[in-house]
């Protein structure tokens, strides 16, 4: 399956910068030619043209990005994206901060499945940040995390996992 | 003699000189002339809200998902249907000036290319003209063209992208109908004078088009931001943060073969820009007659600033002793127009003139005595660019103190706005535009001929406007794909001729100076106008670096005399031509287009406070509510 796995941050944000740092890590690895690692922080609007672009189509995204879901410490979620577009006013509201330079990976997710670019199959992989102020480092905690990150990153790209087959992280990371 | 405020008068050799010696002729006692609104004070306005129910703050605020950088504070009468009070304020300390201090100085075309997530490449070389100033470095003929083609590209992303996905909504029948539906009823008969090159029969259908992701006008857009990004990366190699942009040129291959790959996507423009110009030549003019109070809506004074772009390869050789001859021979003129008029097309007299001001911001003061002078001996206020130092000093917001980490850009003391219609309004008024098939100066119009594509050649002239406002810009901005488009031409065949000549050097080798002292400003611009880069070297490292940015000057606080930014300034100017019949009605669109117009380039979504009243975007997001999550 075409599947591209994608990094959402700014850089040099400390734990926000984590999307970015784990592509970097993950691009030092081999994968199968069906797999593109990628970080997509470059704007929305011109993600869109190049996934347009793509022959043939991706049909599997992984999304690797910071999202404050509320952990206290530093975590780790990941969930299959719905891919349920808000109202048209909201994602009208995500394209105008899509196209002012907000890197955020939901307003990415938001404009590519508007139009009309976002692959069959998306996983949002979030590590809850403990740091995000300037600093080219994640913290200690997010360091911590980033095997996980990046082995849950390459078990749903290579079909492993999904929301069908939830196995726990201990299961394969040996 | 183009300054009114500033004590400096220039003698029979043009040289510039105080009137007072500097310490009082750069004082802030005196208050500049300035024509703009004066603002209520608190005490007046804490009074009317106390004992009118229709007085409303209203909240344009940043929802700070991840990077809000501009919000908006104002306070309104809604009865009066008129603004009392306005405050712009920039939310996000950016700080890009601290981490170039002590740097290589090669590293700002890295690091201050992500200024800004939209037009990095405008920075890059910014920082590269500043650098070849102070390097004394100049382009060999290609590099200088190379570097034009794809500004030129990077506009022709920027303006279809605010014409149609950010400002266009303000204009479409999803939002006129609820805003104005008596505007609306207007709009389905209207004729649509520029049906030949737009193909629509009323200016209905073209709001109807304009409708967010579904219109033809906005999906149209959307594809040739695209045609124009892969012109860019066809010279360039790649967008954004473009790599190939180096002091003393590109680092880029350019040939026949990429020449003509980068013609076919321009040649696009040629047609584009014809549609455009009619679609906003309608629209402005149907606003108007429908009702005439709509040439109010974001206007201020005749006052913007524009240090030109697009340099001639024959002229520029990076030196600021020169940049008086090598600015005016830029395809847009450098330039200020105050009170609709041009006073000067002096890069020298546009630097002398600009001064930063931090009584608003969020910043301690400086010494600023290390430069009396230019590099030519003209005086230089202590708030100079070369002078100021970035010492930020984060403290509670109050309206009448500090309330932004903008600081407050001046030229001649005076409120002025930057724009990409500011090259416009230069060039036209200069007549001293370089002889070539496709641009023409007037004095009072520019005019552009776009050649033949699908659709035939026609001219095109954008003419001075009467008055000044928000539509004013858009049309303006609408004629800037032409302006850009025309520029490309002459620079694409310049181009073509160096190939054949078999000048195809495209950069000059150089090394960072280990010792001394140098100076360099590079004077540049972006979508939205003026762009400069002010550096100091010492001993091969950077000692201060400056940037001004269009928004800056546009989304700058208060000055110290109280004069408000261009931002403030027109918003006070606004009427509330929305119809609404309570409060609860209300959405401020006619706010929100005198703010758009300037295309500001901070992320500005909006949530409005009007009394018991809030529209809000969650700030923090995540799918967390998803059924098939999974933690670990």
């Amino acid at each position: 399956m075409r599947t591209i796995i994608a990094g959402v941050g700014y850089a040099n944000l400390s734990d926000s910068s984590v999307g970015p740092i784990a592509i970097e890590a993950l691009k030092k690895e081999s994968w199968p030619n069906e797999v593109k690692i990628d970080d997509l922080s470059y704007g929305p609007i011109s993600v869109v043209h190049n996934l347009a672009e793509a022959r043939p189509r991706y049909e599997r995204m992984i999304v690797i990005t910071a999202a404050d879901f509320g952990a206290r410490g530093p975590a780790l979620r990941w969930h299959r994206w719905p891919a349920v577009l808000p109202n048209p006013q909201e994602v009208q509201a995500r394209v105008v901060e899509a196209a002012t330079g907000v890197i955020d990976w939901e307003n990415l997710l938001v404009v590519l499945q508007q139009f009309g670019v976002l692959p069959e199959e998306v996983y949002v992989l979030a590590v809850q940040p403990v740091k995000t102020d300037f600093g080219m480092e994640l913290s200690s905690g997010v360091a911590a995390l980033l095997p996980e990150v990046l082995a849950i990153a390459r078990a749903l790209a290579m079909g492993e996992l999904s929301a069908e087959k939830p196995v726990r992280l201990n299961s394969f990371l040996a | 003699m183009c300054f009114k405020n500033l004590p400096i008068e220039f003698d029979e050799s043009g040289k510039m000189t105080l009137r007072d010696d500097a310490v009082r002729a750069f004082g802030l006692s005196d208050r500049p002339h300035n024509p703009g609104p004066k603002p209520l004070s608190d005490a007046q306005i804490k009074t009317l809200l106390a004992k009118n129910g229709y007085i409303r703050d209203i909240d344009f605020d940043p929802v700070t998902r991840v990077a809000g950088a501009l919000a908006f504070h104002a306070v309104a009468d809604l009865k009066e249907r008129k603004v009392l009070t306005s405050n712009s304020m920039a939310t996000l300390f950016r700080g890009y000036e601290v981490i170039m201090v002590g740097r290589d100085p090669r590293d700002a075309i890295f690091i201050t290319s992500r200024a800004c997530g939209v037009c990095g490449g405008v920075h890059s070389v910014a920082s590269c003209l500043a650098i070849e100033m102070a390097f004394g470095l100049v382009p060999p003929p290609l590099g200088v063209i190379a570097r034009n083609l794809l500004l030129s590209m990077e506009f022709e992303y920027d303006h279809p992208l605010h014409l149609f996905l950010l400002a266009g909504p303000d204009y479409s029948r999803m939002i006129v109908e609820q805003t104005n539906p008596e505007v609306w009823e207007k709009a389905k008969s209207y004729r649509a004078p520029g049906r030949p090159w737009h193909g629509y029969e009323t200016v209905g259908a073209i709001m109807e088009d304009l409708n967010p992701l579904s219109g033809k006008l906005y999906v149209e857009a959307l594809n040739m931001t695209r045609v124009a990004r892969e012109a860019y990366v066809v010279l360039g190699g790649k967008y954004p943060h473009p790599q190939t942009i180096v002091p003393g040129g590109v680092s880029t291959t350019i040939s026949l073969q990429t020449f003509n790959e980068f013609y076919v996507r321009l040649q696009k423009f040629f047609d584009y820009s014809k549609k455009v110009i009619a679609i906003w030549d309608d629209l402005t003019e149907f606003f108007y007659a429908a009702n005439p109070d709509y040439k109010r809506v974001g206007s201020r004074p005749m006052h913007m600033i524009d240090p030109g772009i697009w340099d001639d390869p024959e002229s520029y050789d990076s030196t600021y002793t020169n940049c008086d001859t090598w600015g005016e021979r830029r395809w847009a003129m450098p330039g200020a127009i105050v009170e609709g008029k041009l006073v000067t097309t002096r890069l020298t007299a546009l630097n002398t003139g600009i001064e930063e001001f931090i009584d608003r911001s969020y910043y301690e003061p400086w010494a600023g005595t290390r430069f009396p002078k230019d590099p030519l001996g003209n005086p230089l206020s202590p708030y100079h660019p070369w002078n100021k130092e970035t010492k930020p000093k984060p403290t509670g917001q109050n309206w009448k103190e500090k309330y932004s980490w903008a600081c407050t850009p001046r030229w001649d003391r005076q409120t002025t706005e930057a724009g990409c219609y500011a090259r416009l309004w230069n060039t036209a008024a200069a007549q001293k535009t370089r002889p070539n098939p496709f641009i023409e100066s007037t004095g009072s119009s520019l005019k552009m001929m776009l050649p033949k594509s699908v659709l035939p050649e026609r001219e095109v002239e954008w003419k001075v406007p009467e008055v000044w406002n928000a539509f004013e810009r858009n049309r303006a901005r609408a004629y800037c794909v032409a302006f850009n488009a025309a520029v490309s031409m002459n620079d694409w065949l310049k181009g073509l001729d160096l190939l054949k000549q078999g000048k195809t050097e495209v950069a000059t080798p150089f090394e960072v100076p280990k010792k001394g002292r140098q100076l360099g400003v590079g004077f540049w611009g972006a979508g939205r106008g003026w762009l400069t880069h002010h550096l100091e070297l010492r001993d091969g490292h950077v000692a201060n670096y400056q940037i001004i940015t269009p928004s800056t000057i546009n989304a700058s606080p208060r000055d110290p005399w109280d004069n408000p930014g261009a931002y403030e300034e027109a918003v006070l100017n606004t009427p509330l031509l929305e119809s609404f019949k309570d409060k609860k009605q209300f959405k401020g669109v006619d706010i929100l287009r005198a703010i758009r117009s300037f295309d500001p380039c901070m992320p500005c979504t909006t949530h409005i406070y009007a009394g018991d009243r809030v529209i809000s975007r969650e700030i923090n997001t995540c799918a967390c509510g998803a059924d098939d999550e999974h933690e670990h």
